[in-house]
């Protein structure tokens, strides 16, 4: 468990010891991501070197953003901005970034189109994920047609090896974060089952 | 006590079997349903019932929905504070500045009151996991997060230095267990100058230790001398003591799922030490657990002094002692309802006050503070969470869906006068 996270801070409050300096700090000092201040179109740029140009993904392990509900991008950010989400890669790129710009660009991705998924679905595999998607109750919460709702994320069209990614890492209780629903649903689930799972929601609604 | 039933177990030992027999998704779409879900029956399991996710950003000043706000006649409500997400339990520093705990966003704020119009607020812990308990003595504040509790001494004199001083932390000392489920604190120290913490049920509804869990527990400040001074109380998220008698007077949730209409929640009065107030066994008004309790279930158990609606979700709760409000709020609590999401119909979202009978062994409650919930459209612009009294006698009122605090104020209105 780390430590409350205001070391830097205090570091930087008793070097300057002046409330006046005080007043005019944000909450941490010590890294600020790159995107930090610049203009969206600009932001963006940096997102899309990992997350696709245009939201949808072309990097392994990395989740497209196109189409998200805005809620799911704001606060998976805030949770990497406040290291509530422990991500070596994202954290860096949330701090430092205000409310207002992780909403402007989660409204961004909101509005970008959702790439077909690659290659053609596994009947097989389509069928099996369609059963446990609904003996586990996916559609409960992500919708039934898994394009999310509010600060659950789409599903449909996601890259099939980051669903398996996340769903193993909820499993494993290495993907932390103030919302422990996912970690409930996904424990004891067996890697064929998160496979399926993955292979269902990826192709979804093609 | 009611016996213990062991109908869970039972259950938990087939699911187990089942699992082991390799009958997995069998036995995860019995089992493997997020915490609040647990109690959801089988015809309800498509309900669209969910709680409602609270937002992590900054609401816009004008965006704070201050005009929606209905008082009594001679009060008023202003935003005091703003800018805080997440905002939700508050304690007074002697020197004035206001500390506020947090759920999900994991920060504790302070608000330096300067009496300017536009206070200023610091951020002074962040990344902890739901620090959602503070509390002031004798210079010092206490943060309960769910697995940590840090003490920070003479906070209000480094923060006027422009530093933050390095907390003690009490974890071990106090030894709480770290359960998620209804797992956040609540803190408040009590005119014998320990330190109450309660400790939820770690569930919906189940058989709990009654020693560890669905428990008020008090501490010396340091961690010592634990003591259980009540049971059978599911989830308490505020309480305050009577200013005259010092009775321990405490809000608790009940359980979901069982009906819409039931069971109330509580406003409850400990008159002895160890008192048991029913949990798991019996709920409200009176209501036995359709799964563990049996036909004694409510005997020897105490009953609510008032209830509030189902699901309504009453949390900070204080006693009014001040000069500014008419005599009839004296020793009156105000109670704070964040607002229900376990049924279709919604309730709470307001501040009651709770006023007590002559015997003062039970309350009457009526509305204060409305507005927030829209009963045409069965929707909701604000979640209050805590109270707290200021020395001028106003009453501040945190807002945990808006990040605000608003601050009543009452002058009596030119007909009276």
């Amino acid at each position: 468990m780390p430590a409350p996270q205001r070391a830097p801070l205090r570091r930087a409050l008793l070097a300057s010891g002046t409330l006046a300096a005080l007043l005019l700090m944000p909450p941490a000092l010590a890294d600020v991501s790159p995107a930090a201040g610049l203009p969206l179109e600009e932001q963006v740029e940096i997102c899309a070197a990992c997350h696709g140009s245009d939201g949808n993904s072309t990097r392994e392990r990395t989740p497209s953003l196109a189409g998200q509900p805005p809620l799911t991008i704001t606060n998976q950010m805030i949770y990497f901005r406040e290291r509530l989400r422990q991500a070596e890669e994202m954290t860096p790129q949330a701090r430092g970034l205000s409310d207002a710009e992780i909403q402007a660009l989660a409204a961004y991705y909101a509005e970008q189109p959702v790439a077909a998924p690659a290659g053609e679905p596994d009947a097989d595999l389509m069928a099996r994920g369609s059963e446990l998607s609904r003996s586990q109750g996916c559609a409960s919460c992500h919708t039934a047609d898994y394009s999310g709702r509010e600060q659950m994320p789409r599903l449909a069209g996601q890259r099939e090896d980051y669903l398996v990614h996340a769903m193993r890492a909820y499993r494993e209780r290495t993907r932390g974060g103030p919302d422990t629903t996912m970690i409930d649903i996904m424990r004891g689930v067996s890697d064929e089952e998160i496979a399926a799972l993955a292979h269902y929601l990826a192709h979804a609604g093609q | 006590m009611p016996p213990a039933c062991l109908k869970r177990l039972t259950l938990a030992v087939s699911v187990a079997g089942l699992a082991a027999a390799g009958s997995l998704t069998a036995a995860l779409a019995d089992n493997h349903q997020p915490a609040w879900a647990q109690g959801r029956s089988a015809e309800m399991a498509d309900s669209p019932l969910a709680p409602h996710a609270t937002p992590l950003t900054v609401t816009a000043r004008e965006d704070i929905p201050l005009d929606h706000l209905r008082l009594p006649d001679g009060f008023s409500a202003e935003i005091w504070a703003h800018g805080m997400p997440g905002a939700r339990m508050m304690a007074r520093g002697d020197e004035g500045t206001l500390f506020i705990g947090t759920r999900g966003i994991g920060r504790v704020y302070a608000v330096l009151d300067n009496g300017g119009d536009e206070r200023e607020h610091r951020i002074i812990a962040e990344g902890l996991t739901q620090p959602n308990g503070v509390a002031f003595k004798d210079g010092s504040l206490y943060v309960a997060a769910i697995n940590r509790i840090f003490r920070y001494d003479d906070i209000e004199t480094h923060l006027a230095n422009g530093e933050l001083p390095e907390p003690e932390e009490l974890t071990e000392a106090f030894g709480l267990p770290d359960d998620q489920h209804h797992g956040w604190k609540f803190l408040a120290f009590g005119p014998d100058g320990r330190l109450y913490v309660p400790v939820g049920a770690p569930c919906n509804g189940c058989e709990v230790d009654p020693d560890t869990h669905a428990t008020i527990h008090s501490f010396e400040p340091d961690g010592s001398d634990m003591r259980v001074e009540a049971r059978g109380v599911r989830n308490s998220v505020g309480f305050d003591f009577h200013p005259e008698t010092g009775e321990l007077w405490f809000t608790d949730n009940n359980q979901d799922w069982i009906s819409e209409h039931g069971p109330n929640d509580e406003l409850n009065r400990l008159s002895e030490t160890g008192e048991h107030f029913g949990f798991p066994y019996c709920h409200g008004v009176g209501v036995i657990d359709p799964e563990l309790g049996d036909a004694d279930a409510c005997n020897g158990t105490t009953l609510p002094a008032a209830t509030l609606d189902p699901h309504s979700a009453p949390l900070g709760m204080r006693f009014y002692s001040g000069d500014m409000f008419p005599e009839e709020y004296r020793n009156a609590m105000f109670i704070a309802s964040r607002g229900s999401w376990n049924r279709t119909l919604s309730a709470g979202y307001d501040v009651r006050v709770a006023m007590i009978s002559y015997d003062g062994e039970r309350a009457g409650m009526s509305p204060f503070l409305v507005g927030f919930l829209d009963p045409r459209e069965n929707t909701f612009s604000g979640r209050p969470v805590d109270v707290l009294q200021m020395p001028d006698g106003a009453l501040l009122v945190s807002d945990e869906q808006n990040g605000a605090i608003y601050r009543i104020s009452y002058e009596t209105p030119s007909y009276m006068e």
